[in-house]
C-alpha cells in the first residue's frame, strides 16, 4: 500500500556562508567551504533539497595539549608537536575545515606564527579559535585577523563578553566570526542581534548555541538547536545563520571517553568507546541543523562523514 | 478588572529596608497610593520572615488596616505567620496566596483558609513542576485542587485559580498555553473558580524599559480570554488605560484600537495578523513584535524590538 509521505513547506531558509578565501577572492585557499541554505529541517531533502552538506571541521592546537585523551595522542603522534603538520594530518584523514585553537599562555605573535604556519600547510579553510577566555582571546584574535587579511577565517570564541572587538576586527580584516552563547534560544538570537547591529553582515556570522556530550546535555543542546532552525524557516532573520558545535571538545571531556581504567568491564574497550561517544555526539547534533561540526579522532570523522553521506543522499520513496 | 496591588514585596529593596524599620508610615501611604490608583485588594508579600513571623504578620495587617479597608492577600509560605496575620484581620475577607497542587501544601492550606474564612489562591503546580501545556495544568485544577477544596467544604466560590504566568524570556513557550489556560479554566467548574494571574512575572529577566509594555500586550490578551482578576502594579498608568480602553471599547485612539483589536481575536480564538496594525505607526509595530513574541511566533530576544517586523 503506498504512503503519502507529508511534506512541510517552510517560507524561511538559512543564509548561505563561505568560509576561506581563495586566490582569486583575495585569500590563499585552495578551495572555500559553503554551508547553509536549507529551506527545510535537517536530512528532509525529499522537502526541499539542501543545498549543502554538513562539513567537518578537524580540531588542532598550536601547542601540544597535555589535557587532551592519550588516544589523541597516540593517533596524532608527533605531528601534534607542530600545527602545520597536524593540519595537514587532518586534511589527510578528510576534513573539510581546520580548526586551529589556540592554548591559553600563547603570545600574540606566536599565534599569528601558527596561523600562518597553518595556513601554508594547507589548503583548506581555517577556524580559528582563541583560549575560551575573552580577554585572551581578544589579544590573541585582533593581531591574527590582521595579519591575515582577506582569508575570511571564521573567528571564535565571539561571545557576549568580547564580541565588540571580535567583530570589529572581522569587519576590518574581511573574516566571519563564530558567535557562541551558553545553550539558549533567546540570548543566541540576541548576540546576533548585536553582532549585526555592529554592522557585520549577517552571511559572516556562524552561531555556535553550545552543547553537552551525549549524556551531558545533549538533550538540552538539541532542543535548542532544533527550535533554532525551526525559527530560521519560519523565516525568522536573526536565527538564520548556520550552526557550529564542537562535539570533539564535549565527547572528549565525559567520562565514557575520557577514562581507560576502572571502569566496568561491561562498558567495553576504550578507544571504541570514546570513537562512539564522539560519534553519536555528533550525529545528535547534524539531527538537530548542525553545519560545522567540529571533532577530534580521524576514525569519529571517517564515521560522522559516512553517516552525513548515508542521511544525505539516501533517497525516500513512497 | 479586580487588581490585588503588588507593590509590596520583599523583592523591592524599598520594602526590604521598610521592615527591618519597621516603617510604618512607608505601608501605609503605599496601601493609600495604590487603592486610591484602583487597586481592589493588597497583596503582601514579606518573605517566610522565619525569626519574626509573630511579630510581623500582626504588625503589617493592623498598620495597613489603620489606613485602606480593603481585602489583604498574604503572599508568604510561612503558614503559621499567615495565620498570626489572619487573626488580626478585622475588614474585608482576606486572601492566602497561596496553595499549590503538592501534596503537603494542599493539605494544609486550604484548612487554614476555611477556618479564618478567607479566599485561597491555587496555583496549578504540582510535584512535578509547571505543565507547559494548557489542558493540563486545567487538569491540576479539576483533578487536584477543586476535590480538595469539595473534600474539605470549601466554597469554590472562595476559590481563585492562578494557572502561572512564566516569563517569556527564557520560558516563552508558556505564553500562549497560559492564555489558553485561563480560556478554558473559566469552563472548568459551575460555578467556576475565580482565575487570577501574576500578571509582571510575564516580563521578570526582560530589560525595565521595555517590561511595561509586555506586560500590557499580555494583559490585552488575557483580558480577550476572559481574565477578570491579576495581581499586578495598581500604579502603571499605561496598563489602566489598556484595561480601561478593553473595558469601555473605547475606539478612539489608534493604539487602543489596537489593543482592543488584539483582545477581539484572541476572545474570538484567533489570532491577531498584521493586517490588524498601522504599520507606520511606530508605537503599533512595537506592540506588534511583542504580539509575536508572546504568541511564541518569532523567539525573544532582549532587542527583540530593534528586529524588523515580520507577518
Amino acid at each position: 500500500m503506498p504512503i503519502e509521505i507529508p511534506l512541510d513547506k517552510w517560507p524561511g531558509s538559512v543564509r548561505e556562508v563561505k568560509i576561506g578565501a581563495t586566490a582569486p577572492e583575495g585569500g590563499t585557499r585552495g578551495r572555500t567551504v559553503v554551508v547553509g541554505g536549507q529551506k527545510s529541517m535537517p536530512f528532509m531533502h525529499f522537502e526541499a533539497p539542501a543545498p549543502h552538506r554538513p562539513v567537518i571541521a578537524i580540531e588542532v592546537k598550536n601547542r601540544r595539549p597535555e589535557d587532551w585523551s592519550p588516544l589523541l595522542a597516540n593517533v596524532w603522534g608527533d605531528a601534534m608537536d607542530d600545527p602545520g603538520k597536524w593540519a595537514k594530518a587532518a586534511e589527510t584523514v578528510g576534513a573539510d575545515l581546520i580548526q586551529i585553537t589556540l592554548s591559553l599562555g600563547t603570545k600574540p605573535d606566536e599565534a599569528v606564527q601558527t596561523v600562518k604556519a597553518v595556513l601554508a600547510s594547507t589548503g583548506l579553510p581555517l577556524i580559528v579559535f582563541g583560549p575560551g577566555q575573552a580577554e585572551a582571546d581578544n589579544e590573541l584574535l585582533v593581531p591574527v585577523a590582521e595579519a591575515t587579511k582577506g582569508e575570511r577565517l571564521l573567528l571564535g570564541i565571539c561571545e557576549d563578553k568580547n564580541y565588540r572587538t571580535i567583530v570589529a576586527t572581522a569587519m576590518a580584516n574581511g573574516h566571519l566570526v563564530n558567535a557562541r552563547t551558553p545553550m539558549d534560544v533567546n540570548l543566541a538570537k540576541q548576540l546576533n542581534i548585536l553582532i549585526s547591529d555592529m554592522g557585520l553582515p549577517l552571511d559572516r556570522i556562524v552561531m555556535d548555541p553550545s552543547t553537552g556530550a551525549l549524556g551531558y546535555g545533549i538533550e538540552y543542546g538539541y532542543s535548542v538547536m532544533e527550535r533554532l532552525r525551526m525559527a530560521a524557516l519560519q523565516g525568522d532573520s536573526m536565527t538564520q545563520l548556520p550552526m557550529l558545535v564542537t562535539p570533539g571538545f564535549e565527547a572528549w571531556k565525559a567520562k565514557e571517553a575520557k577514562v581507560g581504567s576502572g571502569v566496568p568491564a561491561s562498558w567495553g574497550d576504550w578507544e571504541q568507546r570514546a570513537i562512539n561517544w564522539e560519534t553519536l555526539t555528533a550525529v545528535a547534533l547534524l539531527e538537530s541543523g548542525a553545519d560545522i561540526i567540529v571533532l577530534r579522532h580521524p576514525e569519529s570523522v571517517k564515521r560522522v562523514r559516512s553517516a552525513i553521506e548515508e542521511l544525505a543522499s539516501e533517497p525516500v520513496t513512497a | 478588572m479586580y487588581i490585588i496591588g503588588e507593590n509590596i514585596h520583599i523583592i523591592s529593596e524599598r520594602v526590604k529596608i521598610a521592615l527591618k524599620e519597621k516603617d510604618a508610615k512607608y505601608f501605609q501611604e503605599s496601601a493609600v497610593k495604590q487603592v486610591e490608583a484602583g487597586a481592589r485588594a493588597l497583596d503582601l508579600n514579606m518573605g517566610p520572615r522565619k525569626a519574626d513571623w509573630q511579630e510581623i504578620f500582626p504588625w503589617m495587617v493592623q498598620t495597613v488596616e489603620a489606613v485602606v479597608d480593603v481585602p489583604l492577600s498574604f503572599d508568604s509560605t510561612n503558614q503559621l505567620g499567615i495565620e498570626a496575620g489572619l487573626q488580626k484581620v478585622t475588614k474585608a475577607q482576606p486572601i492566602i496566596n497561596s496553595t499549590s497542587a503538592e501534596p503537603e501544601r494542599l493539605e494544609k492550606v486550604p484548612l487554614l483558609a476555611k477556618k479564618y474564612n478567607a479566599k485561597l489562591i491555587a496555583l496549578t503546580m504540582g510535584s512535578s513542576g509547571i505543565p507547559i501545556a494548557a489542558d493540563e495544568r486545567v487538569n491540576i485544577a479539576v483533578e487536584t485542587l477543586i476535590p480538595r477544596m469539595l473534600e474539605i467544604d470549601f466554597p469554590i466560590s472562595d476559590l481563585i485559580i492562578d494557572p502561572l504566568v512564566l516569563t517569556v524570556s527564557g520560558c516563552q513557550q508558556y505564553c500562549p498555553h497560559l492564555i489558553e489556560t485561563v480560556r478554558t479554566l473559566q469552563y472548568s467548574w459551575d460555578p467556576p473558580p475565580a482565575i487570577s494571574v501574576g500578571l509582571s512575572n510575564v516580563s521578570n529577566a526582560v530589560p525595565a524599559q521595555n517590561r511595561s509594555l509586555i506586560n500590557r500586550t499580555y494583559l490585552a490578551m488575557l483580558m480577550g480570554a476572559g481574565l477578570q482578576m491579576m495581581i499586578a502594579n495598581p500604579l502603571d498608568e499605561e496598563q489602566n488605560e489598556v484595561i480601561r480602553v478593553i473595558e469601555t471599547r473605547d475606539e478612539s485612539s489608534p493604539v487602543g484600537r489596537l489593543y482592543l483589536k488584539i483582545a477581539d481575536r484572541i476572545a474570538a480564538m484567533e489570532e491577531p495578523t498584521i493586517d490588524d496594525v498601522e504599520m507606520n505607526d511606530p508605537q503599533q509595530v512595537a506592540i506588534w513584535k511583542t504580539v509575536q513574541i508572546l504568541l511564541d511566533k518569532v523567539i525573544y530576544a532582549d532587542a527583540y524590538l530593534g528586529q524588523e517586523a515580520f507577518a
